[in-house]
């Protein structure tokens, strides 16, 4: 178990695997595992988005 | 527990009564409306035809029940509370007579004194979210208005944790034509309402005082009225006296409402409903609050969204009388929603 680096929320292991790209469920940042003994993770790369403004 | 309904045959009577009709633990034992006394509710409320044998019944045939519901225009509950409350029931008023504490405050937004002064102070606030324990022992709930609950529910954690400055807060609210009631008048027909943009009270709005009374703020509100039917979007700004960043925003509105069975946090980083959007919360009691940190300009923006019928209306009248009677706080208003809408 580990803390989204965006938002503090809680972030279960649940059989994750080094690699797996997975949203927070709070915040919806998509997260990426760095490793799982210690459970880490960090905001995955993401393509920016325009929204037209 | 049997329950009525006094001034059914509007739009917030409407969803009092396709909220209540299929509660399991209520029976809708009268509904009054002077204007469709004898006609059936599914006259008013298409939506209900053919769910129930009720009629409509003049106001002045009202009859004692465990609870009732007042969803008349503002200053007629004012009347009618009293003689109520003398029948031993309990009462959830929906109009704005018991909302304010200060009576002074009644001839400034609503351009009378009241007449029972002696009984504002007996009545509860009906925000769960802050006044859970007394709504279950008060004789009368007073339900917020419905800009005023969004307002409150994205403001108050704020000023709570002390980092705006509560005497600069500004509140821009969007709102539907349902909020208007369903005796809107010229304003609301088709040919006037359609496309607007319209900013119906840049200043002075009645909601001012409840949101001030219940955060502790001075507030400048503005309302529109925007080309939709139900909804209430409620846009804060407050102007932070530290460096706040989202973090801090996040721990600030989980304490708040992490536990909050109708109240969602929603601030996301991906999809297209990022932030609240009452366009998805149509018939539900939810109300979805957001944020976000400016530093650029010293300010936390926050947003609340919500049905203004439902979670700024009936919904809350109906959670407030789970409350009150001791049923599970939930009961009768699982509505998701739908999407798309």
């Amino acid at each position: 178990m580990t803390n989204c680096p965006e938002c503090e929320a809680t972030v279960p292991n649940h059989d994750k695997i080094p690699g797996e790209v997975f949203p927070c469920i709070d915040c919806g940042t998509e997260l990426e595992v760095l490793k799982t003994d210690p459970f880490a993770v960090q905001p995955a790369p993401k393509e920016a988005e325009d929204w037209g403004e | 527990m049997k329950v009525a309904i006094v001034g059914g045959s509007g739009y917030v009577g409407g969803e009092l009564l396709r909220l209540l009709l299929r509660h399991p633990e209520v029976e809708v034992v009268q509904v009054t409306s002077d204007s469709m006394a004898g006609k059936p509710i599914g006259r008013a409320h298409p939506n209900l035809r053919k769910v129930s044998p009720l009629l409509f019944t003049p106001h002045a045939r009202l009859q004692p029940a465990d609870a009732t519901f007042i969803a008349t225009p503002h200053g007629e509950s004012m009347g009618r509370v009293p003689e109520i409350l003398t029948s031993g029931g309990f009462v959830f008023d929906l109009s704005a007579d018991f909302r304010l504490r200060d009576p002074e405050q009644f001839p400034r937004y609503y351009g009378r004194s009241h007449p029972r002064p002696d009984l504002l102070s007996t009545a509860v606030y009906g925000l769960p979210e802050f006044h859970r324990d007394a709504i279950r022992t008060a004789s009368i709930v007073a339900v917020p208005g419905c800009i005023a609950t969004a307002s409150i529910l994205a403001l108050r954690p704020l000023v709570e944790a002390g980092f705006v400055d509560p005497e600069h807060v500004v509140v821009d609210a969007k709102s539907g034509s349902s909020a208007s009631g369903r005796d809107s008048g010229p304003a609301g027909l088709h040919a006037e309402r359609s496309g607007v943009m319209r900013a119906y009270a840049p200043s002075g709005h009645r909601h001012t005082a409840e949101i001030e009374q219940e955060t502790g703020a001075h507030v400048a509100l503005t309302c529109h009225g925007v080309e939709a039917v139900r909804g209430v979007l409620a846009t804060v700004h407050a102007y932070v006296t530290r460096d706040v960043d989202e973090k801090e925003l996040w721990r600030t509105y989980r304490a708040a409402y992490g536990s909050e069975p109708f109240v969602r946090i929603v601030h996301e980083s991906d999809g297209f409903f990022r932030e609240p959007e009452p366009k998805i919360l149509a018939g539900t009691n939810y109300c979805d609050v957001g944020f976000a940190a400016d530093p650029h300009a010293h300010r936390v923006v926050a947003l609340a969204a919500l049905d203004n019928l439902v979670k700024g209306a009936a919904g809350a009248a109906v959670q407030c009388l789970n409350l009150r009677a001791g049923f599970s706080e939930t009961t009768g208003l699982d509505f998701l929603g739908l999407h798309p809408i």
